[in-house]
């Protein structure tokens, strides 16, 4: 048993802290779901990913010959702390290019997809920024179903079908697109493949869809006779279920020090606002920020327990789900407790950026009007606990 | 980071587990229910032979030597399988603070008697006030002559009724509260056993004009919340892994009997609010091992953390807790039973919640150190 990291672990801690206080603008926080929405933020976004990449910080994990610097999981666990600590946005190339895209092509892609594209997502530029198209109207939680088809002609593919919540497809240069290429298959999992498509191609509408409180998040994308080289697909045709499920494992390491460090971050936020304004005096109020740091502490070693898990070379199965769940249920109590403090400040419209009255920039609001659309988006929670009954206590298929 | 166990942690746990298996099976625990002295000796003598109460400390004083993680992990086998037996109140709430804070005399003359199994022990911290501030301490020592003189009321003192010897908190003056280590014949001590839900033999101890050579002191005369706050940093953690051994159990139970039970053609486990409820409670499970190993670890490497010990034993205090409600209620009316061996971990929560400290005790002393620490945007 050993709770300590090492030298080299602790290292990078402080240089990205140093990082932090050079290229943030002081008493900086971001948000989730955020960056994509705003122009300005995303510019800022976008010179953050560069001077990531710089520093070989934006895809550490992948092998130097992409553009990594071969960099072991606690180093990464480390680096996602910190960065989502201090809020450093820009470190997901849009959804999915460090976390799932780059290590799903490093399992199955072709050489000369792996040649083109992974450079390009660990340079930090705009080119390689990706969307992920996995849901559609009819296909969400229950995404084997889904409908949208490509067709083989000749050395291209032909699709056409609509996904929907795809988020920053309007920031994307890639898109990372499951389709059926089966449906017939006997189970529907069968028949799904995975494509690269260009969102510059002809045959691709995207059309915004705005969130409750305004922000530009996510879009629905539409796909009309889009021409797909056959070379764009990813591993082998109606083998996308199984890579996808396969690739996740890599997108696990970073996903519970990312939410560790955000919330962490909050929940110090809420201590100091409170000590500054009295509340923290309130016994009631003291007691729900010591039950946070309780959950805090606890989503910590969890997560520290996956990565372990990983790092021992073992595919951990409902862990993530276990981690997702565990993650959701504190951001909807920060959520709640955080504008409880703010009180009738916390009606303030999350996006007037330079009212007066705003408090603590606006985060609480934001936590509060995303942490739902955050808590879907990957897994809801029920669908995490079927996971976990199923795999973690071998309880039968309860749907 | 690593959170394999070693292979002498492994032998520990895989020894205790089959020990208490057989030799503590659960008719046993229900007879010990109803048993006068509320522990079987004869299985006492075997948990010694075993190396159980020396187990962590030094082989000067006829232990092992093994580290406070190893006690860690033996205690959550003790709570997997219940232990009827004074055990965490002899070896956790008091032979380690002898090892702490005793004279190397003091250590001489007790520490072996403990590790032998030849003396039970226990603390006599808390008053009719069932609290755990130093404000709960009323009785008083009295100075006279060569001794104290003691006066006054102990209320919840495990295992009193078969205690050889009592580490009694007491005030010894307005300010300065000291521990004393009385023997259990000593004249003028009165126990009777609480009538508690568990039967786990919890006395009032009535102390009227007992006399105790200042020899007996432990640690500094009107230091003795030290030894008390030593007893909540430290070895609450050995309380909560017992909690969580426990916790444990009652979820593998729940879990098997949810994928025997069968109604409307389907096993229970298949129905989803039955599988969300067996899913949360096993994350929360999961979440508390994580935290229990941590503070253990901590504390055998000699960084103990206030602020850690006291979410372990809040986290601890509710998981157990909605551990057993949601098993009963997963259970429907046969987890309503005496039958049911849930029974016997459920009617047991009260007293470990209590122990050093509930959730609400344990949220404050959190919300104390939040105040003060200096969070990290602030500190770089
Ligand atoms: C902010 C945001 C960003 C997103 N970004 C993307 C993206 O970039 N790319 C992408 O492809 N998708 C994205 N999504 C979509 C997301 O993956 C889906 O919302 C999610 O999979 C749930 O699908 P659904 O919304 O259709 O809900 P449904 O699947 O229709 O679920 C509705 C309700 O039923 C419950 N439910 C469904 N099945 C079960 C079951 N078996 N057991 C118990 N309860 C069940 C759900 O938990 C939920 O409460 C995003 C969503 C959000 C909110
Ligand atoms: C104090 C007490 C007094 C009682 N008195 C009487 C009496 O006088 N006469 C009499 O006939 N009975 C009596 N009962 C029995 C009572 O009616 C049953 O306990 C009740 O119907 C549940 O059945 P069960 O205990 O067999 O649990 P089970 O039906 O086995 O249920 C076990 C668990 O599975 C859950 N579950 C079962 N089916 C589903 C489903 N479809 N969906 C989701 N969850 C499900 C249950 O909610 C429960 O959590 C009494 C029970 C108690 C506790």
């Amino acid at each position: 048993m050993d709770f300590k990291f090492g030298e080299k672990e602790e290292k990078l801690r402080k240089e990205i802290r140093e990082f932090t206080k050079k290229e943030l603008p002081p008493g900086w926080l971001s948000s989730m779901l955020e960056e994509e929405s705003d122009d300005k933020e995303w510019a800022f976004a976008m010179s953050m990913s560069k001077k990531l990449a710089e520093k070989g910080w934006l895809t550490m994990s992948w092998p130097e010959e992409y553009g990594g610097k071969g960099a072991s999981l606690w180093e990464q666990l480390v680096y996602s702390e910190e960065a989502s600590y201090w809020g450093i946005p820009g470190v997901t190339m849009g959804i999915g290019g460090v976390d799932w895209v780059g290590p799903s092509l490093m399992m199955f892609g072709t050489a000369e997809q792996k040649n083109k594209y992974l450079p390009l997502i660990a340079s930090g530029e705009p080119d390689g920024i990706w969307c992920t198209a996995y849901s559609e109207p009819n296909a969400g939680s229950d995404f084997a179903k889904i409908r949208t088809r490509a067709v083989r002609e000749g050395d291209e593919y032909v699709i056409n079908g609509q996904k929907i919540w795809t988020s920053a497809a309007h920031r994307a240069r890639w898109c990372w697109l499951a389709v059926k290429t089966d449906p017939d298959a006997a189970k529907p999992h069968n028949g799904i493949s995975v494509f690269v498509v260009d969102m510059k191609s002809k045959g691709i509408t995207v059309r915004p869809l705005m969130n409750y409180v305004g922000l530009h998040i996510f879009n629905e994308v539409f796909f009309d006779d889009l021409r797909v080289p056959a070379a764009n697909l990813v591993g082998k045709e109606n083998n996308g279920w199984y890579q996808l499920m396969h690739s996740l494992g890599y997108e696990r390491g970073s996903i519970a020090g990312r939410c560790y460090g955000y919330n962490k971050r909050i929940l110090d936020e809420l201590i100091v606002y409170t000590r500054g304004n009295g509340l923290f005096r309130e016994r009631e109020i003291r007691h729900k920020l010591a039950d946070i740091a309780v959950e805090l502490e606890t989503q910590k070693v969890l997560g520290y327990e996956t990565v372990w898990k990983m790092s021992k070379g073992d595919s951990p199965v409902y862990e993530p789900s276990r981690d997702k769940v565990f993650n959701d249920h504190i951001l909807e109590r920060l959520a709640m407790l955080g504008t409880e403090i703010l009180g009738g400040y916390s009606q303030i419209d999350p996006l007037s950026r330079n009212c007066k009255w705003t408090k603590l920039n606006g985060h609480m609001e934001k936590l509060f009007w995303l942490f739902l659309g955050f808590a879907f988006a990957a897994g809801t929670d029920e669908v995490e606990l079927n996971i976990v009954g199923q795999f973690g206590l071998k309880l039968p298929k309860s749907y | 980071m690593d959170f394999d166990f070693s292979e002498d942690q492994v032998m520990i746990i895989d020894s205790a587990r089959k020990f208490l298996e057989k030799e503590c099976p659960k008719n046993k625990i229900r007879e010990l229910k109803e048993d006068e002295k509320g522990y079987d000796p004869e299985l006492w003598s075997r948990m010694a032979e075993m190396g159980w109460m020396g187990l962590i400390l030094p082989e000067e004083y006829e232990g092992t030597g093994m580290d406070f993680f190893d006690l860690t992990i033996l205690m959550e086998e003790m709570g997997r399988n219940i232990l009827p037996a004074p055990f965490f109140d002899t070896v956790a709430l008091c032979s380690l603070p002898i090892l702490e804070y005793g004279t190397s005399e003091q250590k001489k003359r007790f520490l072996p008697k403990i590790a032998c199994g030849e003396e039970i022990w226990t603390l006599a911290l808390t008053e009719p006030s069932a609290s755990y501030e130093p404000s709960g301490v009323e009785l008083r020592a009295t100075s006279l002559q060569e001794d104290y003189v003691l006066e006054g009321t102990k209320l919840f003192v495990p295992y009193a009724n078969v205690a050889d010897r009592l580490l009694v908190v007491a005030r010894t003056s307005q300010e300065g509260i000291t521990a004393l280590i009385v023997d259990a014949g000593s004249q003028g001590i009165k126990t009777e056993v609480i009538p508690t839900t568990a039967h786990d033999k919890q006395c009032e101890v009535v102390f009227d004009k007992v006399r105790v050579p200042k020899d007996n002191v432990l640690g500094e005369v009107g230091k003795g919340w030290e030894i008390v706050e030593f007893l909540l940093q430290r070895v609450s953690v050995l309380k909560c892994a017992e909690m969580l051994g426990g916790a444990q159990f009652v979820l593998e139970m729940a879990n098997s009997y949810a994928k025997e039970r069968v109604q409307f053609d389907k096993p229970i486990g298949s129905f989803q609010a039955i599988q969300h409820k067996l899913a949360e409670v096993f994350i929360n499970v999961e979440g508390l091992r994580r935290l229990v190993y941590e503070a253990a670890w901590n504390i055998s490497t000699g960084s103990p953390s206030r602020l850690l010990t006291s979410m372990v034993k809040a986290k601890a205090n509710e998981v157990y807790q909605q551990t057993c409600i949601q098993g009963v209620k997963v259970h429907g009316a046969i987890g309503f039973t005496e039958e049911l061996d849930l029974s016997l971990y459920f009617l047991r929560t009260k007293a470990s919640e209590f122990m050093l400290g509930d959730t609400g005790f344990h949220r404050e002393r959190i919300a104390v150190e939040l105040e003060d620490y200096q969070p990290l945007f602030m500190s770089v």
